[in-house]
């Protein structure tokens, strides 16, 4: 560790703070800051996890070549915006699920859908 | 609070148009803001008429007037009266703001008792005999609702085109973020393939979902929130109510997290609805899918944009994500 407090780290303390002073929220602000714990939580796993890089890995071996993460979302996009790609073709549906999974697994680890997708 | 007219109603304009609606001396002793979406704000009203308490809902646009080419509120008013007429269950509506009212559009209807929070009868125990009963009564509610002659709402501005204007739109919509999602472009293209380009044949009610209910212990006792009615097909209706994301969890429970397809289609053709196709069904459901992951980007862009700044915008913007793997379920397996 290169630094006493990493990103990790802060994010922790603060989603602590939030808990603590949970008890002394109500209505609004109780929601919010239940809300805003579980953002931290999607903080905490995108540092650890880091979906982008999977993303990128799925989408660059589907495609064939490297880019950044945006521009090949792009490239896709426009793809099949142009219908040189369609719902048809191979592999297209396997590519995007697995980057797709990687995003759900920060997002909202307990989706259903994602346990689902992983067993199918 | 965001979402909200600058000022909350006046309850002493709001008495005024009680008692010019039923000819009776009101007071209006409460108002109290209940939720602020996007469009509408509304507020629990509690009024005293002839000395008897009177339990009210006001819904009003949120910006005074509602936004270009939506549902005006007083036709909103005057749809919900014409699906009560026809055997629908709704709130029943009191009195409808005139502009000199000074308070933009809106319309003060009853509140019916009961429980409005999907998850609480969703998973309640006290619910059981509701959710038994809640697939027949939805599928009777929209067999009613789509065997309307549209004829009737000639002089409403109902929103409505083709099909395929119905998808542009739509994909319009996603494009002005922005944002490239490849599994919305390809939900878009999977839907070019199928939506076909029918005319408009029937008043759909737009955001028929559990969030949208009233239930009691008997099940259905008001359909809420006609701001997104429009003419179109029935099925859209079907598809939009077995919509993952309104089964609050119950994944199992494909109707609104409380009924199964083909209960919901036997009812809606024994009410007097169209067999449905279930090619056709499973068309609007990732039509509905995909209209929902448009409105995680409109909440995580209210944010971003600065327009509505929120810590639960921002993070309804995170559930993109769960949309895309949704479309994708559905359109590998058919199913989701």
């Amino acid at each position: 560790m290169s630094e006493q407090i990493e990103a990790a780290a802060l994010v922790e303390a603060v989603a602590a703070f939030l808990q603590s002073i949970e008890g002394e929220l109500s209505g609004r602000n109780a929601f919010h800051a239940k809300v805003a714990g579980n953002a931290l939580g999607i903080v905490a796993r995108e540092l650890a996890q880091a979906p982008r890089v999977a993303e990128q890995a799925a989408l660059s071996a589907y495609l064939g070549h490297d880019a950044g993460l945006d521009a090949l979302r792009a490239e896709l996009c426009g793809r099949l915006r142009a219908g040189q790609l369609t719902p048809e073709t191979p592999g297209l549906l396997l590519a995007l699920s697995e980057a797709v999974m990687a995003k759900v697994a920060v997002d909202n680890p307990r989706y259903a859908t994602l346990a689902r997708m992983r067993d199918a | 609070m965001p979402g909200l007219p600058m000022n909350d109603p006046p309850p002493e304009r709001l008495a005024a148009v009680l008692a010019r609606a039923v000819g009776d001396v009101v007071a209006v002793t409460r108002v109290a803001a209940l939720s602020g979406g996007a469009a509408s704000a509304t507020y629990a009203v509690d009024a005293v008429r002839n000395g008897t308490p009177w339990s009210l809902i006001l819904q009003c646009a949120a910006a005074g007037d509602v936004a270009d080419g939506a549902l005006p509120k007083a036709d909103q008013a005057a749809l919900q009266r014409l699906a009560g007429r026809h055997g629908i269950p709704v709130a029943e509506v009191v009195a409808v703001l005139h502009p000199d009212d000074g308070m933009g559009q809106g319309f003060i209807m009853a509140r019916v008792a009961g429980e409005a929070l999907a998850p609480k009868w969703l998973k309640g125990d006290g619910f059981a005999a509701a959710r038994a009963a809640l697939t027949g009564q939805c599928a009777q509610v929209l067999a009613r609702l789509h065997a309307i002659p549209i004829a009737e709402v000639a002089g409403l501005a109902l929103p409505g085109g083709r099909t395929g204007e119905a998808r542009m739109r739509m994909f319009a919509h996603y494009r002005s973020f922005g944002v490239n999602s490849p599994v919305f472009d390809l939900a878009f293209a999977w839907l070019a393939e199928r939506c076909g380009d029918a005319e408009p044949d029937a008043i759909v009610h737009g955001d028929f979902r559990s969030g949208n209910f009233i239930i009691d212990e008997h099940g259905l006792a008001a359909v809420l929130d006609w701001e997104l009615a429009h003419l179109g097909e029935g099925a859209e209706d079907l598809g939009w109510l077995c919509a993952n994301a309104w089964r609050f969890g119950i994944w199992q429970k494909p109707v609104g997290g409380f009924g199964e397809r083909d209960a919901l289609y036997d009812a809606y053709a024994a009410a007097g609805g169209a067999r449905v196709d279930r090619a056709r069904a499973h068309m609007w459901e990732v039509w509905g899918t995909l209209r929902w992951g448009l409105a995680c980007l409109q909440l995580g862009h209210d944010h971003v944009s600065g327009r509505v700044r929120s810590v639960e915008r921002a993070a309804i913007g995170r559930r993109v994500s769960e949309v895309e793997l949704d479309l994708l379920h559905l359109i590998r397996f058919g199913d989701i």
